[in-house]
């Protein structure tokens, strides 16, 4: 073993396309998902020497396969082509599946992880040793390695300028979002890939930054179980898909590994640890959290063109924390492609089609909720059905309800002030405001699911960090409480939501966990 | 709206039926076997058979109601780009699909949930709307649910075309942005 280290060949990519026979690897470190947690992860251990398999179920793809067309877009870069959603398809579920998971075609938008959902997590969950201190240098060495920087104001484009004028104008706490790009041309079309790798995303950063130093990136390989032997995870078995089909081609990567450091993102991770019988407790994929989205529509006199320009650059806090017993809730915008708009959009017929027809004049806005902080918001649950397929389940409390109608008011007082002509609800039957006096048909509306159209693209927790082995999955230092050589490193880990954009702390996570995971390879 | 003013037993007894229906997955046997296929639907279809790809057209015909410079769900060919996307999908997921346009166009559905007679695709376009409301804002669950998968099938195959965007307002994404 000791010849091993440090002795790593020449870095290596195969995707399902070159897969022609199965494949054996013996690694240091099995990294299954090259996303905010696996790429990271990699990038890290391949530095220190590490000779690392990077396993990824999506295909690759560079700046020439994005099209900027959601026909294609979704359905290649997208989990579930782009449909996965609640099983009771109350909420959408927008989350990347392809080389560099959802850092791919997230909205840029990097926050650190607020010092007080750490300490609620260390007060609450026993998560000790995940202090602000500790994480400060991985936060620095992150934001200087994707040039995570303040995007200016005056580069806003119009949709993001309606909550920024709109928050000026009721006294609401605003500020610009920061981003991970250089060089971006705020064409707007993060969520289906940049074209021009101005985005500091994982597939152009900490990927090559791995396979330069060793590692060996099989795509379109999908983990299907991890094997466990005397406590330890010996084997990771992958099938081969053709990038074409998605289909098993019938070949197998097997790898047979020092250490599994598990980054498939909430939802997959902990259906990962489901489907190899790594459930001791009854706690995989439980507590699982999405900050559940409403959004608002607005139609303006003047044009938005919400299409162009980069898509989130402004974000408000000012309800985040709404007091004791109460969900809080933060604003941000979205993009206003046609595709993501008709889906959103409320009702069916003329009335969706009359919004549709001003989508240039159209703001769109999200609110939010940030679950997981309340006594007993134990969030959704993430299991296996009889074929096999992952099982999303989502029950939204009272609290939950109130939370998502208060924003949905918050944002349309937002566009009203920006001097929004018209506001639509998403519910099924729309709810249609022209002024404030119109808020309170927002609370006689139906808030229940299914009624009203609901989002996540932040999905958090299913193996959650804990000092209790009771009720928890994994430690504070990312190791699952009963297997000795695997690790979770991805937003699956977290006890809660966050309450901001999730990227930047799974980066953090996993950039922090490097170091003592790579330190017990040697 | 039906759902809304009925008693609270005939109310019980549909929800049960409907659920019954949905369980035994009853949706595809007893779906399409009165549907008049459109003769205008280009196949060959991947998944779906062109009685469910008729039930698709007359949903989309209604989601897209005609107006000025919007295209009709045919002419983007609606049908075919939804039956694109369930051949993505699990096996499982397709015949979910297949068994929920069964039961939305089923004469035995329509008549012991919303009380009207005869196939979706073969109603007139008022009854059609009143069907796609009924189920949006139903109180039973799996109703509601079904209709957003209809809902979100049709939107996507239609507005991600880009026939439609002169229609919108979008002129597509921008040229010459690469290096």
């Amino acid at each position: 073993m000791a010849e091993s280290w440090r002795a790593n060949g020449p870095g290596r990519i195969l995707t399902g396309a070159d897969i022609t026979r199965d494949y054996e690897e013996r690694a240091d470190a099995c990294v299954i998902g090259s996303g905010a947690g696996g790429a990271m992860m990699a990038a890290r251990l391949a530095d220190m020497g590490a000779r690392v398999v990077l396993l990824e179920e999506g295909g690759l793809y560079t700046r020439n396969d994005f099209d900027m067309q959601e026909a294609t877009a979704y359905p290649h870069l997208y989990q579930e082509k782009g449909q996965r959603a609640t099983a009771d398809l109350a909420i959408t579920v927008l989350q990347g599946r392809c080389v560099g998971g959802g850092t791919t075609v997230n909205w840029t938008t990097s926050y650190r992880t607020p010092d007080q959902v750490l300490e609620h997590w260390r007060i609450v969950h026993g998560v000790e040793g995940l202090d602000p201190a500790t994480l400060a240098p991985h936060f620095e060495a992150v934001e200087q390695r994707l040039n995570i920087r303040e995007w200016p104001v005056a580069q806003a484009n119009a949709n993001n300028r309606v909550l920024w004028d709109g928050c000026g104008k009721l006294g609401w706490q605003r500020a610009a979002t920061r981003r991970n790009v250089e060089g971006c041309a705020n064409l707007g079309y993060c969520g289906m890939g940049c074209p021009i790798d101005a985005r500091r995303s994982m597939d152009v950063t900490c990927v090559p930054d791995a396979v330069k130093k060793g590692a060996h990136l099989y795509a379109n390989a999908r983990a299907v179980r991890i094997d466990l032997h005397r406590k330890r995870a010996s084997l990771v078995h992958a099938e081969v898909l053709d990038p074409a089909t998605d289909r098993p081609k019938g070949h197998t990567v097997l790898v047979k590994p020092k250490v599994v450091v598990l980054c498939g993102g909430a939802v997959n991770s902990p259906a990962l640890l489901l489907r190899s019988g790594l459930d001791f407790n009854g706690r995989i994929g439980k507590r699982t959290f999405l900050h559940p989205v409403v959004a608002s529509v607005a139609a303006f006199r003047q044009r938005i063109d919400g299409f162009y320009g980069a898509p989130q650059s402004v974000a408000s806090h000012q309800f985040v924390d709404r007091g004791p017993g109460k969900v809080g809730f933060f604003m941000e915008t979205a993009p206003v492609h046609p595709m993501l708009a008709a889906t959103a959009a409320g009702g069916f017929g003329a009335g969706h089609q009359e919004v549709m027809a001003r989508l240039g004049h159209v703001s769109a806005l999200i609110a939010l909720a940030v679950d997981g902080f309340l006594p007993g918001d134990e969030g959704g649950t993430v299991s296996l059905r009889k074929d096999g397929r992952v099982r999303l389940d989502y029950r939204l409390r009272p609290q939950h309800w109130e939370a998502l109608r208060e924003g949905n008011k918050a944002l349309a007082r937002v566009q009203l002030a920006a001097g929004a002509e018209t506001v639509w609800s998403l519910h099924e039957d729309p709810v249609e405001l022209r002024s404030e006096a119109d808020l309170a048909k927002l609370d006689a509306a139906p808030w229940r699911p299914v009624r009203v159209g609901l989002f996540t693209a932040h999905q958090m927790g299913g193996c959650a960090m804990g000092k209790d082995p009771d009720k928890s999955v994994v430690s504070a230092r990312l190791k699952h409480h009963q297997v000795d050589n695997l690790f979770v490193a991805d937003g699956s880990v977290f006890p809660t939501s966050l309450g901001v954009n999730p990227q930047e702390t799974i980066f953090a996570l996993a950039h922090w966990a490097a170091g003592h995971i790579g330190h017990n390879l040697r | 709206m039906p759902g809304e003013l009925e008693s609270r037993r005939s109310f019980i007894k549909k929800g049960l039926v409907g659920a019954a229906l949905l369980a035994t997955g009853g949706g595809v046997w007893l779906g399409t076997r009165s549907t008049q296929p459109d003769p205008a639907l280009k196949g060959p279809f991947q998944v779906l058979t062109p009685a469910e790809a008729t039930v698709i057209l007359a949903i989309a015909d209604r989601l897209v109601p005609p107006r000025r410079g919007f295209p009709r769900p045919l002419e983007v060919e609606v049908p075919r780009k939804v039956d694109a996307i369930a051949a993505m999908a699990h096996p499982a997921v397709q015949h979910e699909l297949r068994q929920l346009l069964g039961l939305f166009e089923s004469p035995l559905t329509g008549l012991t949930l919303d009380g009207l007679a005869g196939t979706f695709s073969g109603a007139s376009p008022e009854a059609q709307d009143r069907r796609l409301h009924a189920w949006a804002t139903s109180r039973i669950a799996v109703r509601r649910t079904g209709f957003r998968a209809l809902k979100k099938l049709v939107y996507a195959a239609y507005y991600a075309s880009p026939e439609t965007w002169t229609a919108v307002g979008y002129p597509g994404p921008p040229t010459g942005a690469r290096r």
